[in-house]
């Protein structure tokens, strides 16, 4: 047991592959997510009484717990990733222009982290932590009369699409899934999920934001 | 040979591993477009010569692309601007008249300067006397039928095993990971049937030695793929994760 928490903890691959199962965790996250939050659209009464019913689901709290554990383990060990990257090139090139293979996705998945991280803290203060007397479909459409707000939130998700942009087909990769009859499939698949994910949850504060009629 | 090309050259120098480098400029003239990079640093290190300086010092041996002691990084990229091709096959041809040329070494932590643009890369056989070889007992040849190899696999295995070892994968790499190296092992050793009775020992023992040395850890940027001179692929870095994830959970040894 020793030997296998240091084969994957205290490596490079293994923090890799910690970092990718964390991250399709997390992408599983997202689509449950994306489908509550859908409930916005279908009107005040369904989106209440989804909000409800998971707030009183019993397994709520361990399912809450055992999420915010996964996105620890990410940051954590994606930070340590980063740190240990950074060191790797003590000195660094005066010149770099690239032969190929990176993307703007792969080149800024730390600034893309960082953001959804500040976003995330945000997101949960006001949602989770904010005054929910009226319901939660009042609490979300008053929050995003706010234009700033709106604004931060369709620019974090443009960073959540930029990082699974290469965070998705990267993790196929890491766990070791790159075959010429899949890869060019997984890689074209990443990106409608990332285009899915970062479009599907901006478009909800934009409907917010711009929709006609008063609030509820 | 000579021409009328003109280039100014933006050369890292650096006296040793222990010493601050600079960057100097040099005029390169009358350089023929027929001319390779190294040709025309010869002609530049003759003119220092006779002026009584110190040459600029740079690493090659065969000229032909096949040896893997070349490699420096022009104008921001390993090898130069081609793709599937070393350094000392980079040809005045490629470039402006004119143009400024900048030549600097491979750098990562895991590849010291020993002098200018040459690099300590004995990290790399470190890894390779942790575990990239195959074991085996002197004697005899066996006769050659009795260990068959599929044509596929020995084809994927040969397309890995062309690896010169050059590094300029971890030259190219954001993150200065040894991974496309270090995976081209796996994949020439473990693909033959020979490779398959030290393959989960060699997958752990070679992954802790690259770490050792200071490499990065891949995030799969696929840089590394477009600077290899001879194109080794990705899947074989998937093949190392795979054989690495299999032997650290199922390994019974
Ligand atoms: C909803 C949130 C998130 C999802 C779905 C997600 C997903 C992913 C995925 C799939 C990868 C690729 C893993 C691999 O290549 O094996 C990844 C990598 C990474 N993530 Fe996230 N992530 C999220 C949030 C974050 C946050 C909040 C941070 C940091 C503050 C972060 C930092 C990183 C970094 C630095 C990497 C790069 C390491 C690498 O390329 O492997 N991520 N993420
Ligand atoms: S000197 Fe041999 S490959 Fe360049």
């Amino acid at each position: 047991m020793n030997e296998l928490i240091r084969r994957i903890l205290f490596s490079s691959i293994g923090k890799k592959i910690l970092v990718g199962v964390t991250g399709v965790l997390l992408c599983g996250f997202l689509i449950s997510h994306l489908a509550g939050n859908l409930f916005l659209l279908v009107g005040e009464e369904a989106f209440n009484h989804y909000a409800e019913t998971l707030a009183h689901n019993p397994f709520i709290l361990p399912a809450e717990l055992a999420l915010l554990a996964v996105f620890l383990a990410h940051i954590a060990v994606a930070a340590v990733v980063s740190i240990q990257n950074k060191a790797a090139r003590p000195v660094a090139y005066e010149v770099q222009r690239s032969k190929g293979g990176s993307t703007v996705g792969s080149r800024t998945m730390v600034y893309s982290g960082v953001l959804l991280f500040v976003f995330l803290v945000v997101h949960i203060k006001t949602f989770k932590y904010g005054d929910v007397g009226p319901g939660l479909y009042h609490l979300v459409l008053t929050s995003f009369q706010n234009p700033f707000y709106t604004a931060f939130y369709v620019l974090a998700m443009a960073a959540a699409g930029l990082h699974l942009s290469h965070g998705a087909q990267s993790a196929f990769q890491t766990l070791g899934i790159n075959h010429p009859r899949y890869t060019p499939l997984i890689k074209a698949a990443g990106w409608v999920f990332a285009a899915g994910i970062s479009l599907g949850f901006a478009s909800l504060p934009l409907w917010a934001y711009f929709r006609t009629g008063g609030l509820p | 040979m000579s021409g009328d090309m003109r280039f100014t050259l933006k050369v890292w120098r650096q006296k040793n591993a222990a010493e601050m480098g600079r960057f100097e400029i040099y005029e390169a003239k009358g350089v023929s477009p027929d001319m390779s990079l190294f040709e025309m640093l010869d002609a530049v290190n003759e003119d220092l010569i006779l002026k009584g300086e110190d040459p600029i010092a740079f690493d090659h041996d065969c000229r032909e692309g096949i040896c893997g002691t070349c490699g420096s990084v022009i104008n921001g990229q390993p090898h130069g601007p081609e793709t599937g091709t070393t350094t000392c096959q980079v040809f005045m041809r490629l470039f402006k008249a004119g143009d400024t040329i900048t030549i600097e070494p491979f750098r990562a932590k895991a590849f010291p300067v020993v002098k200018d643009l040459i690099v300590d890369r004995s990290a790399f056989d470190r890894i390779i006397a942790a575990g990239g070889y195959v074991s085996v007992g002197t004697g005899a040849a066996p006769e050659a039928n009795t260990l068959p190899v599929p044509k596929e696999k020995s084809e994927l295995a040969m397309d890995a095993a062309a690896c010169i070892g050059c590094g300029a994968c971890v030259a190219a790499c954001p993150n200065a990971a040894a991974m496309l190296f270090v995976g081209a092992k796996i994949s020439h050793l473990g693909l033959l049937p020979q490779g398959q009775p030290e393959r989960d020992r060699r997958s752990i023992a070679l992954r802790r030695a690259m770490d050792r040395e200071g490499f990065g850890n891949c995030t799969n940027h696929a840089e590394c793929e477009a600077a290899c001179p001879k194109e080794i692929k990705m899947r074989n870095i998937a093949r190392f994760n795979r054989d690495y994830l299999k032997a650290s959970f199922l390994s019974e040894e």
